[in-house]
């Protein structure tokens, strides 16, 4: 089957200049954030801008956002893992180990949160069933467990061919990384594949009904905040997932190659990539406005004031220019269009307008509905994230990145033997 | 009146003319001191002292420590059975009797003794707490969240109590309601449900109890409570305005904690009312109910049917905040 001389599997930065820069880049994010999580640890919650009104604000906007992309980046994966659409087998592994450090970062973002960090692992010793969050911490594990293994499936041939092939560092990786598996028969190739397919079918309804549509049932089941007590709330967040994901695992597709292995950017696949944004985009926007326009019917007090307060309140802004303009309005806009879809750059563009614009999108899920109090005539909420809040954030997603590309400056997350190195 | 005359009631002097009454009447210390037969620079020595020591500038230890040998020769057994109020009877420099140290003593002691009252569980097995708000006895006077926060010491930013205000009508004909607010102590608590790690729960007598020690402060149950009932201890103190605020904490759900400290739970823990259950236990009531000035507030057994409460509680008038979400309080109001 296979030639075994890898022809140039040098999987990191092509430029020293841009590899010193980028590192550059997350070190200063990594030591303010450090300084930024002394404080917090500190001063304690008192560091941040929450309040007894408002209890959640940035670190969970941004933990449901990490958990989405995750999701998102998954479900894109098992496109070609599960469903085997043609070429998407080309995103799998960039796709699950974006999945993996999105989830790594969502962890952090939902530890620093704890107003007692020392008891995280209370969760797995003391349970409730009838508690959303408490599922949740379950299901974030086991679905960590199933992308690992995805991962590894998906690998681990090219892992074993990495290992005979040098004598390095990244040779010596990945023959750890192997586990010891190192057969590389047609019939050993093939059981990969079907525990590729295996683990993607118990990821699917993992991702979709607990990893992401339980985080979204987490907000649900308040019935205080009826901007969250709704049916359609869980099924949108796992809709806005999927959006996010797909523009992540696009955006990362053409930056890895542009910018690591330097292979052609397959354009089909991009072309592809850019449609089912866009149709999810539209799916997104569509069930968010049913669900704003069934909320304004209720004339309820806190229901209509939420959604008012979101778009003409003082956050305003974030709504109309974050969350529409660049999460649905600039990325649909880019890839309306055949003939843009297959431009990188523009879908790179596009892919990061998504990513941006979905935290405009987590942040108006967690912080509206906690400004107007649960009881009229209890004071009204005023919440934008503290300079720690903000600073240790920017840590956690440095964190995510600088794992991020030390795994793609030593995984072999491009198939080896797709012919795109040649 | 006009704008430079003196205010009815307020003699026109100035400052020095006060200090020079204040000055007139105070006793001259020595010439005091000499009328007794007790050392007068001995008396002169530990009054000025003792003032440094009310001002913070000298610890009550190392004024004992300098006095309490000479005070001992001087004063003799009237010294040993009269000790200073304000010293700890543990670990104190101050050689006085047992017995007339248990009778002063404001240390440690009594939280730990009402902490111990509270493991009898005997006491309500089979009792539901409930409170009845007679909202056209109150007035609005906040007594209640006062005595609350006394009771409680709850830090800032933390009320277990509030009364809600609400002005209906235009001027000038406006009436207006007051709703105290404590935890409703629901038979469905939301809060409960959502808690990943059980730590609150609904105990028999009908109490929601927080467990400070499993806390995790994830603030979920703050989302989910409908009345706006829980807290978040963000670890800020008064501190800065009473000294000796954080020297002992309330005995909750029967939990003597001792001082409060950075870090130290119940900082970063959600709070909440729990009835005063450490008061309870010694036959008392709430602090709120206590103190409440209109006899607004009924505390007691709703599964008595013939308690004052559960009669209340059936009344027409009777009602419950937020009847539509199912959490069935066990705090109900007269309209």
């Amino acid at each position: 089957m296979a030639t075994r001389n890898l022809p140039n599997f040098n999987p990191g930065f092509e430029s020293d200049r841009l590899r010193i820069a980028w590192y550059g880049l997350i070190a200063v994010a990594l030591v303010v954030g450090a300084y930024a999580t002394y404080q917090r640890i500190v001063q304690g919650m008192a560091s941040t801008n929450m309040s007894s009104i408002t209890p959640w604000g940035a670190w969970v906007a941004f933990y449901i956002y990490f958990v989405g992309l995750s999701a998102g980046a998954f479900l894109v994966s098992t496109l070609s893992n599960v469903f085997e659409m043609e070429g998407l087998h080309k995103v799998d592994r960039d796709a699950l180990f974006a999945a993996i450090i999105a989830m790594v970062a969502a962890m952090l973002f939902v530890w620093i949160d704890l107003g007692r960090m020392e008891r995280l692992f209370n969760p797995f010793l003391h349970r409730n069933l009838t508690s959303p969050l408490s599922w949740e911490v379950h299901a974030y594990v086991a679905y960590i467990g199933v992308l690992s293994s995805e991962l590894y499936f998906s690998m681990r041939a090219d892992l074993v061919r990495v290992s005979e092939a040098g004598t390095g560092y990244r040779s010596k990786l990945a023959g750890l990384l192997t586990l010891g598996r190192t057969d590389l028969s047609e019939a050993a190739i093939a059981a990969d594949r079907k525990w590729l397919k295996r683990f993607g079918i118990v990821g699917i309804p993992l991702a979709i009904f607990f990893v992401h549509g339980g985080t979204g049932v987490l907000f649900a089941v308040a019935k205080a905040r009826p901007y969250w007590n709704s049916g359609l709330f869980p099924i949108i967040f796992v809709i806005s997932a999927v959006v996010s994901g797909t523009a992540l695992v696009m955006a990362v597709y053409v930056l890895r190659r542009k910018f690591f292995d330097g292979g052609p950017v397959d354009l089909d696949l991009l072309n592809r990539l850019g449609q089912l944004l866009l149709a999810f985009i539209l799916a997104d926007a569509a069930f968010t406005a049913i669900d704003a326009l069934i909320a304004l019917t209720t004339l309820e007090r806190l229901e209509v004031g939420t959604w008012l307060l979101l778009a003409f309140g003082k956050m305003a802004w974030s709504f109309w220019g974050i969350m529409v303009g660049l999460g649905w309005v600039l990325p649909a806009a880019l890839t309306s269009r055949r003939k843009w879809r297959r431009r990188p750059w523009l879908m790179v563009l596009a892919g990061i307008s998504v990513v941006v614009g979905i935290v405009g999108v987590r942040f108006n899920i967690v912080v509206p509905p906690l400004i107007l109090p649960v009881m009229e005539q209890l004071p009204t909420g005023d919440y934008f994230p503290s300079l720690v809040e903000w600073a240790t954030s920017f840590g956690i997603v440095a964190v995510g990145l600088l794992l991020y590309t030390i795994g793609a400056e030593l995984l072999p997350l491009t198939h080896l033997e797709d012919g795109d190195h040649e | 009146m006009s704008e430079s005359g003196p205010s009815p009631g307020v003699p026109d002097m100035g400052a020095d003319q006060f200090d020079a009454m204040v000055e007139a009447e105070r006793p001259d210390p020595v010439e005091e001191l000499e009328k007794t037969e007790y050392d007068t620079d001995l008396g002169l020595a530990m009054a000025e002292d003792a003032q440094r020591v009310s001002k913070g500038d000298l610890s009550s230890e190392t004024f004992w420590a300098k006095y309490d040998e000479a005070a001992a020769r001087e004063f003799g057994d009237d010294y040993r059975e009269t000790p200073n109020p304000a010293v700890d009877k543990v670990d104190s420099c101050q050689t006085i009797d047992d017995a007339a140290a248990d009778q002063l003593s404001c240390a440690g002691g009594p939280m730990e003794s009402v902490a111990e009252s509270l493991q009898n569980p005997e006491i309500d097995p089979d009792k539901q707490w409930g409170m009845v708000i007679d909202l056209e006895k109150c007035v609005g006077c906040d007594s209640c969240t006062v005595a609350c926060k006394a009771e409680n010491r709850t830090p800032p930013g933390v009320t277990y109590n509030v009364v809600m205000e609400e002005e209906h009508g235009e001027f000038p004909d406006t009436t207006r309601t007051n709703v105290p607010r404590p935890c409703m102590q629901c038979d469905n608590p939301s809060c409960v449900q959502v808690c990943p790690v059980s730590a609150t729960y609904k105990m028999e007598n009908g109490i929601v109890d927080i467990d400070y020690d499993r806390c995790i402060g994830c603030r979920y149950c703050m989302i989910a409570c409908p009345y706006g009932a829980r807290y978040l201890d963000y670890g800020e103190s008064y501190e800065d305005e009473v000294m000796g605020y954080g020297e002992l904490t309330s005995p909750e759900y029967g939990v003597d904690r001792g001082s409060r400290e950075d870090g130290k739970s119940p900082q970063y823990n959600a709070r909440k009312c729990s009835f005063c259950y450490h008061r309870l236990h010694r036959d008392e009531e709430p602090a709120c109910v206590e103190t409440c000035i209109g006899d607004a507030r009924n505390f007691g057994d709703l599964n008595d049917p013939e308690s004052e409460v559960s009669q209340m509680a059936e009344s027409t008038r009777a009602f419950q905040l937020k009847e539509h979400t199912g959490n069935d309080p066990n705090v109900y109001y007269l309209k």
